[in-house]
């Protein structure tokens, strides 16, 4: 009876210890085992830093200088000045006042040409510092105040000081354009202007319908590298710009021009409507191959009318000529367009060559750039004077607020990206972040943090890569909910693979409790 | 007595005339701040029984080119070549009517993603922009906060998907998460969806993304049907709601001032015996005041150009001067043999 208890106990014993091990196994080693093999890997990201950004509370901070002949005309000025920004919560002016020494007054004195007063004054200031803005008294000016291409402005006397103000405003830091660059809806600079990117390509096209009738003489290389790239060669700090240039033979357009007579060397001209004009944009579409490359292009096309279709003349939407020599128009996000009519006598000849201005015609698309690029029209103001751009350069000022409107635009952006990305990720918790992912992430959350949107150059360029890590996380092809199982489908595989198996060793850790804690395992027969 | 009488007309007349001409009239057309527009066009089934589904995308796609939209703007997916398939009767065509009139194939036929490459993981990829690296430009989605984007869907559906290729099905929260992924994105302004399937409707009520305006052939519970046979092919060669949207979008032109409210009546219940449906809440406009166009067409915005900068001196661009010593390359032929391989016993 002995050894039959004690082999039925040592039965028991490697009974009980064969349901441990299995436990043991499945349980203790198996659960947790099989929950971290099947955990999604999310690297962690920095979601309280990513939700504490405002992007609406990001400003530019500029300086001005402002030198009059005498203190009381320079702090009436710089008191009008602060005033007016006081309030404003998308730029801070730090303003400096200075009187000018006998030297610079002499100067603006003697010198009558506001061109030559800026040179000789460029000397005692230092016009190049970027994001650093002169306000100059000049007496006897024939207007209230005078811009030209430099950073600085002439003022006649304090009363121009309203004047000043809306010139600053309107034409040298763009609040509007700034408030816009922020704000969440896009406003009309923001709708014109290019998206902002590193780099840009500009494709100029010319199109030339009927090559057999005609010979234009044109150097498209030559006019692209020296015109536009004179132009962008000032923005290089921003993008950088690469320059094409094609021709479009036997690219024809139907503008359901309507001939109208008049006394002139041709004795007629066609009347094209403005709303035609979209139409020819999708017929370039189609030959000018831009989708070629993986940056956006700004499409630049020159059209030659031929000689039977010439001139041609637009006719905006209420139904009025337009006067220029130059038919030209441009479309927001894409490009501008030159409609040249080759001249009467030319077409009179036997042989036919045009060669359309080089000049006028580059003029022409350099401020087609300018408004793609962002440097906005500027309008006018009652006392001001803004003196005509002569050349292909933009000027220095308006290179600097588009900085600042880069920066903010970037700045606000790339913060928008990230919270709206963080939302994402920890709405769907079986996303992998992957750790690509979480690198972009985190850069683009450094980048910002250290620059914290002000000031124009150095920041400008922080706020780029802010941007472009930013857009490279969101647009990871890795974050696609599609790829992963979600929570409820895991488990819906899971559960009928183990649940059989589980069943019987969840069971048994009854018998196992109770005969560990020495209790009979089964009930003793009583007789 | 008659005097008062007559002079409280008179006041009263006066009153009303100066309060109605307090009412504004409204404005024609209601303005929307697009810059462009793009078509994305969707077959999703496979096999020669489905030719209808892959007329019905390529008709519209032909209406939007026609209308101008370019081709780079418009992706186009179908799932199974019908043109090149070797139960075509009438080889490299596709027709949508017995009449066999036009090809909708015809020779600039661009499409983007075909065959296996219409899945769902490309569909929801193209949508939300997560493309991989090396994907042409011509695949992706490249638009921004003022595009209009028409959706186009067709093929079959249940409630609350859609099939792809045979094989797979896109929810519709799937298609509402990825939309509004874009509009987090900015990128779209506004969106019309037209989808075309049995239980349509079922795909656009999940949607919770602003400025969608969505038509659905049938409402949940019932099926789209096909118009009609083509003895000749031997196929249904189109759907009855994309037969009456086309009959409707050939008396479209470039400057239409149809509206979008007319398209959504295009196909009463007697016509496509399935009710089409509408969601318009999360559209901010009156369909009535938009046009057209507005997803249609590609009326890009254009502004005349009133002061082109006068170049006075002719720039020259500061040429990088480069070191570069023209080295003189020796050419010559390789040995026609390679005899030093070769052991000379």
């Amino acid at each position: 009876m002995g050894s039959e208890n004690n082999i039925s106990n040592a039965d028991e014993s490697n009974r009980m210890w064969a349901s441990a091990s299995f436990v043991g196994v499945l349980i203790i080693i198996g659960m947790p085992l099989w929950w971290k093999t099947t955990e999604v890997y999310r690297v962690s990201l920095p979601y309280e830093k990513i939700s504490s950004f405002k992007p609406l509370s990001h400003f530019v901070t500029t300086e001005l200088k402002v030198l009059a002949n005498d203190d009381a005309t320079a702090s009436k000025i710089v008191s009008e000045i602060q005033k007016a920004f006081a309030e404003s919560d998308i730029i801070k002016i730090k303003i400096e006042k200075t009187v000018m020494s006998e030297r610079q007054q002499h100067i603006l004195r003697s010198v009558v040409d506001m061109e030559k007063a800026v040179e000789e004054l460029a000397s005692t200031l230092d016009l190049d510092q970027e994001n650093i803005f002169h306000v100059v008294q000049k007496k006897s000016l024939s207007h209230n105040i005078w811009v030209g291409n430099e950073r600085i402005m002439f003022f006649d006397d304090e009363k121009a000081s309203e004047t000043i103000v809306k010139a600053l405003d309107g034409w040298i830091y763009q609040t509007s354009v700034l408030r816009g660059s922020r704000s969440d809806t896009p406003d009309q600079a923001r709708s014109t202007r290019f998206p902002p990117e590193s780099a840009y390509h500009i494709t100029l096209s010319i199109v030339h319908p009927r090559p057999d009738t005609m010979k234009v003489v044109w150097n498209a290389a030559e006019a692209v590298e020296d015109y536009i790239g004179s132009f962008v060669d000032e923005l290089s700090s921003l993008h950088n710009f690469t320059l094409k240039s094609q021709w479009l033979h036997l690219l024809d357009f139907d503008f359901q021009a309507r001939e109208v007579k008049e006394v002139s060397e041709w004795g007629r001209h066609f009347a094209v409507r403005q709303d035609r004009l979209s139409l020819l944009l999708t017929r370039l579409e189609e030959r000018a191959a831009t989708h070629v490359s993986e940056l956006s292009t700004i499409n630049l096309a020159l059209y030659i009318v031929p000689c039977d279709k010439a001139p041609i003349i637009i006719y905006d939407n209420e139904g009025r000529k337009n006067p220029l020599s130059i038919q030209a128009f441009m479309s927001p996000k894409w490009g501008g367009v030159v409609i040249a009519s080759p001249p009467a006598e030319q077409c009179s000849q036997q042989v036919r060559e045009f060669e359309p201005s080089v000049g006028q015609i580059m003029g022409a698309f350099v401020s087609h750039l300018r408004e793609l690029l962002g440097i906005t029209k500027k309008d006018a103001i009652e006392g001001a004077h803004l003196e005509p751009s002569r050349s292909v350069s933009p000027r220095r000022w308006e290179v600097d607020a588009l900085l600042r409107i880069r920066t903010l635009e970037q700045v606000t952006s790339a913060e928008r990206t990230l919270q709206s990305l963080a939302q994402l990720l920890e709405e769907i918790s079986n996303i992998v972040i992957n750790d690509e992912v979480g690198a972009s992430i985190a850069a683009a959350v450094s980048e910002l943090e250290a620059g914290a949107g002000e000031g124009a150059g150095a920041d400008a360029a922080r706020a780029g890569r802010a941007h472009a890590h930013a857009q490279r996380a969101f647009t990871h092809p890795g974050l696609l909910a599609l790829l992963y199982f979600p929570d409820d489908q895991k488990y819906a595989i899971y559960i009928p693979l183990f649940l059989p198996i589980m069943f019987p060793v969840v069971l048994s850790l009854r018998i196992l409790l109770l005969w560990f804690m020495g209790k009979p395992v089964h009930k003793e027969k009583t007789d | 007595m008659a005097f008062t009488n007559l002079m409280l007309v008179f006041i009263f007349n006066l009153l009303y005339l100066s309060l109605s001409s307090g009412i504004e009239i409204p404005e024609e057309f209601q303005k929307s701040n697009h810059t462009n527009n793009w078509a994305v066009l969707v077959d999703t089934s496979r096999f020669w029984f489905n030719y209808r589904h892959v007329a019905n995308v390529l008709s519209i796609y032909r209406s939007v080119k026609r209308l101008g939209i370019p081709d780079s703007q418009i992706i186009l997916m179908i799932s199974d070549d019908m043109a090149c398939n070797p139960r075509n009767p009438r080889p490299a065509t596709i027709f949508n009517s017995a009449h066999e009139q036009i090809n909708v194939y015809g020779d600039d036929v661009e499409v983007d993603y075909r065959g296996y490459e219409v899945s769902v993981e490309n569909f929801i990829r193209l949508l939300t922009g997560r493309v991989p690296p090396d994907t042409p430009r011509s695949k992706q989605l490249l638009t921004d906060e003022g595009s209009n984007i028409l959706i186009y869907l067709t093929g079959h559906g249940g409630d609350g998907f859609l099939k792809f290729q045979d094989s797979e099905e896109v929810t519709s929260q799937e298609l509402a998460d990825a939309l509004e992924q874009m509009w987090q994105k900015k990128r779209y302004n506004e969106i019309f969806f037209i989808i075309d399937t049995c239980q349509a409707s079922s795909m656009y009520e999940k949607f919770y993304s602003p400025n969608i305006l969505a038509t659905a052939s049938s409402l949940v519970g019932e099926d789209s049907l096909s118009h009609h046979v083509d003895s000749a092919i031997g196929v249904y060669i189109i759907d009855r709601y994309t037969y009456y949207v086309l009959e409707f979008l050939e008396n479209v032109h470039p400057n239409s001032q149809r509206t979008m409210s007319e398209f959504l009546a295009v196909c009463p219940k007697s016509a496509c015996l399935s009710t089409v449906g509408v969601r318009k809440d999360l559209f901010h406009r009156d369909p009535s005041k938009v046009p057209i166009t507005d997803f249609f067409g590609s009326v890009r915005p254009v502004i005349l150009t009133t002061d082109p900068i006068n170049i006075v001196e002719t720039p020259k661009r500061k040429k990088k001067t480069e070191n570069k010593t023209k080295i003189q390359v020796k050419r010559d032929y390789v040995p026609q043999f390679p005899m030093h391989l070769v052991q000379v016993t």
